[in-house]
């Protein structure tokens, strides 16, 4: 019989009923609590099979407990969950609800007023779930097409029935962007997630006596790790508010986190502040960092906080479940097996498979470099309604009889079985004058002379074959260019030396925390 | 009032949330209260605050240490100004 991804869950929940499974909005919720709100949500959407045409309930909360209850209780309802932020523009909102087809959704009480001007326009009837609510009359008279159910109709929670499970039971649609502007909604089985957080676990060898943090909005993927590892080993899942996340020093040393999960731009923050000085955090025994290449001086500047913790590089994109290969740093090994400034991102996971290839799919030497390409258990279910796009990444290759994902990242599987090393993205290669340039590259040349880890190249002005030239962001302080530019001219041909630095206190970023090449070029658009 | 005493961290602030609004177009503020909260009332985003940290530091002429501050009041008017001043009273 298929295992549920709720399964750790509940299990905890029946072992530890007292212990803190989350904390989030300033509250606190024991097991006992969260598995009660969990299965009132669950029993209730699952009640109202006409609003589960499509096995999908969209969760509308932003680190609340109702955020986690509710993408709990979608599970709990069969259903998989569709993670909406109110911090995002409401058209893309908007957009998210509608191409997911749900026709269920959870909303917190502070993301009401934005659920209110997307149900204007809202063709579809909908199951509207308002557990923190006691009176939805006014609701009910101004949206007469949508069913409403507030706290006193909610089902209790013994009146949940474990639903049936199968091989493709979805855990969550997530939406990334695409290279072409339209976001793709990625299909996430329960048995992708499984068999991740079953890894994870065991690996980390995460107990009761665990506390995670919850850096990452559930929009992000990487969320997923934090809440579905510390349920099921009954650890304390510990979600910061919005405003911690950019200096969560103090956090983690009042929260006594023992587990830490972030993008590296974080370390990159708390140095700037001034909150990363040396054994600051003595608590933390597990280090992880994903979602952006990791700079080996990022790395140490954090061990050295966090002196008792091991640190752990992850990669991975959507599509292949959270994380699908790993690296452990060691301070002798680690810098001499990066390359390019960036910690490799190592080995893949146990059953997944590893295939480096040039631009028509077949394998390359040990040495060159080339596509990742992936396949196994980790390997999502495709993207939501969407076969074109599906059938464009998920190939598979010549002389292969099974299926790949294509991740469009550059890496090199060195000789004699090293580290995969990170290289940078497909499209982050582009033609100078009819050369080819990896940005990257010149990102670490530029980096390597500054010693500052917000360093981003960009191709301009655009021509007809690529690009005249290279511009470089820097994030800091104003350095003399004509020197920067001498120093890193002695390293490069010609035609990579950046034309011109911009130096800016901090450099766009995008929801998920990571650079914005996109609003750089509008920068250089805007002939600023 | 001393360049920066709470009173001229306050000044500072304002000028500076004015300048950068004004650059993106946006509505320039023409008093903060002491319970503004600059992330919660949309006066800046996280990247907007940590350019502000910035420049409050490059204001003062130097590191100011964050530690002691609890991270739900650093995005507040009042007691970030109150801060940084007894920060810098304390040489």
């Amino acid at each position: 019989m298929e295992r549920a991804l709720w399964g750790g869950f509940m299990r905890s929940a029946e072992k530890f009923p007292e212990r803190p499974a989350l904390s989030a909005g300033g509250k606190v919720l024991t097991y006992r609590e969260l598995r009660e709100l969990a299965c009132r949500i669950g029993a209730t959407i699952k009640a109202h099979p006409e609003f589960s045409p499509t096995p999908l309930t969209a969760v509308f909360a932003y680190r609340s407990p109702l955020a986690f209850a509710g993408a709990l209780g979608s599970l709990l309802a069969g259903n998989g969950y569709v993670p909406l932020n109110r911090t995002y523009p409401l058209d893309r909102t908007r957009m998210m609800l509608e191409r997911s087809e749900c026709r269920s959704i959870v909303v917190e009480r502070e993301s009401l007023p934005q659920l209110q001007a997307i149900l204007a326009g809202f063709q579809r009837p909908l199951l509207v779930v308002i557990p923190e609510s006691d009176d939805t009359i006014g609701l009910r008279e101004q949206w007469p097409l949508h069913r409403f159910v507030d706290s006193r109709d909610l089902d209790p929670p013994h009146a949940w029935r474990e639903p049936a499970i199968s091989d493709n039971s979805l855990a969550y649609l997530l939406f990334t962007s695409g290279s072409t502007g339209v976001p793709k909604g990625v299909v996430v089985a329960q048995r992708n997630v499984i068999s991740f957080v079953d890894y994870m676990v065991e690996r980390y060898e995460i107990t009761e006596k665990d506390r995670l943090s919850q850096m990452f909005d559930m929009t992000f993927d990487l969320s997923v790790f934090d809440m579905f590892a510390s349920w099921e080993r009954g650890a304390f899942l510990c979600c910061p508010s919005q405003k911690t996340l950019i200096n969560p020093g103090k956090y983690i040393r009042d929260t006594q986190l023992t587990v830490w999960f972030s993008v590296p731009s974080t370390i990159a923050f708390m140095k700037k502040l001034g909150t990363l000085k040396r054994n600051q955090y003595p608590s933390l025994r597990v280090s992880l960092f994903g979602g952006e290449p990791l700079p080996v001086s990022s790395a140490k500047t954090w061990l050295e906080a966090a002196p008792n913790s091991i640190l752990e590089n992850l990669y991975g994109p959507t599509e292949l479940t959270i994380s699908c290969t790993l690296y452990r740093w060691d301070p002798v090994r680690a810098p001499a097996e990066a390359e390019l400034g960036i910690v490799p991102i190592g080995y893949p996971y146990p059953g997944m498979n590893v295939l480096v290839a040039d631009q028509n799919l077949n394998e390359v030497r040990p040495g060159e470099e080339g596509e990742l390409l992936m396949n196994g258990p980790q390997m999502s279910l495709g993207y939501w309604n969407d076969l074109e796009r599906t059938a464009t990444a998920f190939v598979i290759p010549p002389g292969k009889t099974d299926t790949y994902y294509r991740t469009g990242d550059r890496v090199r599987r060195p000789v004699g079985g090293g580290p995969l090393t990170y290289l940078g993205r497909n499209d982050l290669q582009v033609k100078i004058l009819g050369h080819r340039v990896e940005l990257g590259e010149i990102e670490a040349i530029v980096r390597n002379v500054t010693g500052q880890d917000g360093t981003v190249a960009v191709g301009w002005p655009r021509t007809a074959s690529g690009y005249g030239g290279v511009e470089v962001f820097l994030e800091g302080p104003p350095l003399d260019p004509d020197i920067l530019r001498n120093s890193v001219a002695s390293q490069l041909p010609e035609y990579m030396v950046p034309r011109r630095f911009h130096f800016l206190d901090h450099l766009p970023r995008n929801a998920n925390g990571k650079f914005d090449r996109k609003a750089m070029l509008e920068i250089l658009e805007s002939g600023l | 009032m001393n360049r920066f005493d709470s009173e001229g961290l306050r000044a500072f602030l304002l000028d500076h949330l004015a300048k950068r609004r004004a650059s993106q177009g946006r509505d320039v503020p023409k008093e903060l209260s002491d319970d503004c909260d600059l992330l919660l009332s949309g006066m800046v985003d996280s990247l907007g605050l940590l350019d502000l940290m910035t420049a409050l530091q490059e204001h003062c002429g130097r590191e100011i240490d964050f530690n002691g501050l609890d991270p739900e009041q650093m995005t507040i008017v009042g007691p970030l100004c109150d801060f940084v001043s007894a920060q810098m009273a304390k040489g």
